[in-house]
């Protein structure tokens, strides 16, 4: 699939990916400042993976976000009000100050979806999204993202392999930023490449490097096309690197300095710089002025979300149902008459190909082709299992 | 006028809304070619087709996580659980998922999931539980739980054309026993109110699904005896009707409550506690609760029906209530 | 679908109130929050506004009526149909239109034989000591119909008064002839009057007169009278005041002030102001006592006597030593007004730590104000007049005006008293703040 993009695209990039950044920089001083309510959580260092794969998505498309993806966010039309105004609680933004976070979402202009905190449970979701728009004729892809840690949980597995059954038009974006929390991927999963898990669900996958964010835009975009054009969920791994702790109260001590500084030098914002220099996509005048645009629309923005009041205190006693009055309506894009009697109507048997069987007597082996985990020193673990014993190994596991 | 069982007034349900509104559609285990492990959903397949009736993977937390997402493009999704026991695999989806997301963001959430539920057919500790006061704890879901053909039909229509998280659970004791004549034009039964299915004087007995009838016969044999009972069906436990079982209680001043799920964080201690908190000076007696016991539901027929609150024992708590 | 209207708890000590009017007849159409009727507790009089918008189905309380909080008192019918408010009507007139004579109010004494004295508080326990047995429902029909229930006998489970026995007593009750005063036990007497008659009634009753019941905020005034004159033997200290800077302040200041901040200016943030820094020096004077505890109040709450048209209310500045003058300024004029207009949230006359009040607005010279308890002292403010004093032994003409203090003689002694009001006194007679 032969993927171009236009000049303004390439700075487009280069706008949502350096807004983010400067976007967190300053919720880091408003958290400083004691201005955010709760936790603060940065994508610093995955910026190219947020906004590459959201940028693959056209208006009609459906994405659910995570905590790292304020970029998608931005690329999907939100403002950097909306984001300050949900971490300082305010009355304006898009939750009033019931939720905080990239909790929040549009059902009717931008096609976000709010998160939840709990991991995988995106993945059923948008899944259902993806099916819905397909029998309502409206020819979406639906986007979620997932972390290497996310991937362990049962609704991942139970979203994906719905999903595949079903060939929904789905991208599932596995943010692998190395860490979950404080445990390494290897804790995770004793696989080498979460991708690997696609061919277990019978999908596509892609791997790219994520802080390549014109690599990352290129997969996304052809993975999303892929999906609309009906060939069924498609996973893919970015790989990348959380370059902060989980959270502002973590100091990620439990990262080797050496794989900061590995990372560090393979900063997305700083290689996508030196591309349009090489490339000769903009001119130091156009990197100004969109550093300066930036720099005034976040003043603007903070300005105003500083000036929000708090939600009024009986806010919190309104809104848990939804009202008869409430007009729920799909927006139909093909005859109705398709899904209708007698038009929808079938013989309900199942067909089944070749029954199921192998060759008679035939046995087959498939080797493991995982890499085998390491613990915390590096060592292997696998050699020493039998030598300690299983009582010993799930006694020290209980000590970490 | 139709003669039709508990399953069928469901079945009926079901058929009646997917033809009304093509935003209606059903996912689950085995309900399509196979029309469901009770076969509520017989026939459904046939008439609407591969994409309205969804047979699902075995994947509980995805069927209602994509329920949500359905809903979230404008589809009334009706999600069945084979058993309503297996609940408990998707209890995240619903209570933090489904419950929350309007409340959170103003995005309604209108599906539907159903199932049977219930003891009194030897299914054992996992085909026979009644788990609708977990999600009685959730606020933003609703919970119904009828006890008469009339009601489950009218019921789960309110409940698919209902803008929230309905949790609508069949008590699969009465899905063949119980039958009535149900009228054949399109009606509902509203979602939040009581019903009084006996007026009586001396006490009121408020219950709800297959207790109802346990209740009712409990209620002829106090009759006999000169006592009358007020018999309230719920009907919905969330939102519950609070003002039907105050005003009874008014009337009455004596208050017995009965339900099949175990007792401790039965909807009756919140009955009881509504009642202390409204209508404290009204009560003339204690608040009784006839319950099941608090333990797994027992696979042994003795077991079983040891566990079960029966007929012999509400008439006994409504003759010592009345007598105080 | 019928809502209830009921007696709302207006503060937390409040467990009963009076209905003093009602604002709609059965049958009249109502808003939500339009006002509905209007009650009168211990501590506040108000507006209350209807819960739900439709058709006053049935007024269950009537005027004059006391009934303890959270009683259904009117229903409204939310659906608002006409053919329910016609009925409504139609049975509002079939009832006659007075009072009951048990209402508590209602005691109206007549030129009759006198009721006996007011019985002893309900027993807990029968006469032989024994725990009477009833239910919720049973102490509460036996409060309504003030029924004792040592006098009845329990047919119930372990011989318990059931609903059905207290309801047989009702029942013989209203069936018995009237009781006389001969009679040895007061069973079923009318609810009692709690303010005492101390002189035979016949003394009372003579030569042609009118009766008026009292209010029930005229009640309660009398009442909470009486129990601080009972309570606290009062002292009075009074010394006098030159005024003359703080009237010069004022004039000064009025048209300016009240231009800016659209509000009035009046002489009494000037006094309020006085107090707290007399009260801060002398905090004994800002405390409640508790049988043998006193407890010094850290706040400054400073009760204002508001005189209404049909009484006497004391709203309360709630944290008088954290406002600026406009802030006390502000505080006193917006709740004299809603005070008038029974606007008056219940917690807004509750908690004062010290009272003002001011009969020199009538013109008094001097009053001696009675202390409003729980409070310990609470200053009187005469009429500013001009008078002739000496100063420096010339006769000047200066603005006077005599300060009042009433003081509770348990907890504070003249010496304090007097150095409160010297205290005061300088700091008006010396006014620095700029009120602008
Ligand atoms: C089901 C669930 N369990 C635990 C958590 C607590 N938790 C929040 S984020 C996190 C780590 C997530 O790691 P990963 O999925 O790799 O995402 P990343 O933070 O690296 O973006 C954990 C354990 C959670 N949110 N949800
Ligand atoms: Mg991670």
């Amino acid at each position: 699939m032969k993927i171009s993009l236009r000049r303004e695209q390439y700075l487009e990039l280069y706008y949502y990916m350096r807004l983010n950044r400067s976007l967190e920089e300053r919720l880091v001083t408003l958290f400083r400042q004691n201005k955010v309510v709760g936790g603060l959580y940065s994508s610093l260092g995955q910026e190219a993976t947020s906004v590459g794969t959201a940028y693959a998505l056209e208006k009609r498309d459906w994405m659910a976000p995570m905590i790292r993806n304020v970029g998608a966010l931005l690329v999907k039309g939100y403002r950097p009000r909306d984001i300050f105004l949900q971490y300082m609680a305010r009355y304006d933004s898009p939750t009033h100050g019931k939720d905080g976070t990239s909790h929040f979402g549009d059902l009717k202009e931008r096609h976000v979806i709010s998160p939840i905190s709990m991991l995988g449970d995106l993945i059923p979701v948008m899944t259902g999204v993806a099916i819905a728009g397909r029998y309502l004729g409206q020819n979406i892809v639906a986007m979620t993202w997932i972390g290497d840690g996310g991937t362990s949980t049962g609704a991942f597995h139970e979203g994906m392999n719905f999903a595949a059954t079903q060939r929904a038009p789905f991208v599932c974006v596995v943010e692998n930023n190395q860490w979950a929390y404080s445990t390494p991927v290897r804790r995770q999963v004793p696989i080498r490449n979460l991708a690997d898990r696609a061919r277990a669900y019978g999908i596509t996958s892609y791997i790219v490097d994520g802080n390549d964010v014109v690599a990352v835009y290129r997969v996304a975009k052809e993975a999303v096309e892929r999906c609309r054009a009906g060939e069924g969920p498609i996973l893919i791994e970015a790989k990348t690197m959380r370059m902060k702790g989980h959270a502002q109260h973590d100091p990620a001590e439990y990262v080797p300095r050496e794989m900061f500084e590995y990372w560090q030098a393979r900063d997305p914002i700083a290689r996508y710089e030196t591309f349009l220099s090489r490339q000769g996509l903009w001119t130091e005048q156009e990197k100004q002025q969109i550093l300066d645009r930036i720099e005034r629309e976040i003043a603007e923005d903070l300005a105003f979300a500083e000036n929000s009041p708090f939600p009024p205190p009986e806010l919190a006693e309104q809104g848990v149902y939804c009202e008869d009055a409430y007009e729920i309506k799909p927006e139909w894009q093909r005859p109705i008459e398709e899904v209708m009697p007698p038009k929808a109507s079938v013989q309900a048997v199942w067909q089944v190909e070749d029954f199921g069987g192998i060759a008679e007597g035939a046995v087959q082996v498939i080797e493991a082709a995982a890499a085998p985990a390491r613990d915390g020193t590096g060592r292997r673990q696998v050699a020493r299992t039998p030598q300690r014993g299983k009582k010993k190994l799930s006694a020290r596991g209980k000590g970490r | 006028m139709a003669h039709v069982t508990f399953l069928e007034a469901i079945r009926q349900a079901l058929f009646e809304e997917m033809e009304r509104d093509p935003a209606v559609v059903c996912l689950g285990e085995d309900i399509g070619v196979y029309g469901g492990a009770f076969k509520v959903t017989a026939g459904l397949l046939e008439r609407f087709g591969w994409e309205r009736v969804i047979d699902t993977p075995i994947s509980e937390t995805a069927i209602v996580g994509a329920a949500v997402g359905m809903s979230y493009l404008g589809l009334r999704p009706v999600a069945e659980m084979q058993f309503m026991d297996f609940i408990a695999c998707c209890f995240n989806q619903i209570t933090n998922f489904a419950a929350k997301s309007y409340y959170r963001w103003g995005a309604p959430v209108p599906i539907v999931i159903r199932g049977p539920s219930g003891g009194g057919v030897h299914g054992g500790p996992f085909h026979s539980q009644n788990p609708e006061m977990y999600f009685v704890h959730t606020p933003g879901l609703k919970v119904v739980y009828p006890a008469t053909p009339y009601d489950a039909k009218g019921l789960l229509k309110s409940a698919i054309r209902d803008n929230n998280p309905v949790l609508f659970f069949e008590h699969k004791f009465l899905y063949r026993r119980i039958k009535e004549e149900i009228p054949a034009d399109d009606y509902t039964v509203p979602l939040g109110q009581a019903k009084v299915r006996r007026e009586g004087r001396d006490l009121t007995l408020v219950t709800y699904a297959a207790m109802v009838h346990t209740c009712l016969e409990a209620a002829e044999q106090l009759a006999q005896e000169g006592i009358e009972v007020e018999l309230i069906d719920l009907r919905t436990l969330l939102p519950l009707d609070r003002e039907t079982i105050l005003q009874s209680l008014r009337k009455t001043n004596k208050l017995l409550v009965v339900h099949e799920d175990t007792k401790t964080g039965g909807i009756a201690g919140e009955i009881a506690a509504l009642v202390c908190e409204n209508a404290f000076e009204d009560l003339d007696g204690p608040i009784l609760r006839v319950t099941a016991l608090d333990t797994p539901v027992p696979y042994s027929p003795p077991l079983e029906e040891r566990f079960l609150p029966n007929v012999h024992d509400v008439v006994r708590a409504a003759r010592e209530l009345a007598r105080y | 679908m019928p809502v209830d209207v009921i007696m709302p708890q207006m503060g937390e000590s409040i467990f009963e109130g009076t209905i003093t009017k009602w604002l709609k007849k059965p049958g009249q159409r109502v808003e939500r929050d339009e006002p509905l009727f209007e009650i009168s507790t211990d501590k506040v009089d108000a507006e209350i506004p209807s819960p739900a918008s439709g058709v006053l189905k049935e007024i269950k309380v009537r005027e004059g009526e006391t009934v303890p909080i959270k009683t259904v008192v009117a229903l409204i019918d939310t659906d608002g149909a006409t053919t329910s408010a016609a009925e409504a009507t139609e049975a509002e007139e079939q009832k006659p239109a007075e009072t009951p004579a048990s209402a508590a109010t209602g005691a109206e004494p007549g030129p009759a034989a006198p009721v006996p004295a007011a019985p002893a508080p309900q027993p807990v326990a029968g006469e032989d000591g024994r725990r009477i047995r009833s239910s919720p429902l049973v102490r509460r029909l036996a409060r309504e119909h003030n029924i004792d229930l040592t006098t009845i006998r329990g047919t119930g489970a372990g011989g318990r008064i059931s609903k059905r026995d207290i309801l047989a007593a009702i029942k013989a009750r209203a069936t018995a002839p009237a009781p006389s005063v001969a009679a040895g036990r007061p069973e079923a007497a009318p609810a009692p009057l709690r303010l005492e008659t101390p002189v035979p009634r016949e003394r009372i009753y003579f030569g042609r007169y009118e009766v008026q019941p009292l209010t029930a905020m005229r009640q309660r005034i009398a009442e909470h009278m009486v129990l601080s004159k009972r309570t606290s033997p009062h002292v009075y200290s009074i010394d006098e005041v030159d005024m003359t800077r703080v009237v010069a302040v004022r004039n000064q200041a009025k048209a300016e002030f009240e231009q800016r901040f659209e509000t009035k200016l009046t002489f009494m943030p000037f006094f309020v102001r006085a107090c707290v820094e007399g009260l801060r020096a002398y905090p004994t004077l800002n405390a409640s006592l508790d049988g043998t505890n006193l407890v010094l109040h850290r706040e400054l709450n400073i009760g204002i006597a508001v005189a209404l048209d049909w009484g006497l209310i004391v709203p309360v500045v709630k944290h008088a030593e954290e406002k600026n003058f406009l802030g006390l300024q502000r505080a006193i004029n917006d709740l004299a007004e809603r005070a008038r207009t029974k606007k008056l949230k219940p917690e807004e006359v509750q908690e004062s730590t010290f009272s003002i009040t001011n009969p020199g607005v009538f013109g008094g010279l001097m009053g001696l104000p009675i202390i409003n308890q729980p409070n310990v002292a609470i200053l009187g403010v005469g009429a500013i007049q001009k008078r002739p004093v000496v100063i420096h032994d010339a006769i000047a003409i200066r603005s006077m005006v005599y300060l009042t203090l009433s003081y509770d003689h348990r907890v504070v002694d003249g010496a304090i008293a007097h150095q409160f009001i010297g205290k005061v006194k300088s700091v008006l007679e010396n006014w620095q703040e700029n009120i602008l």
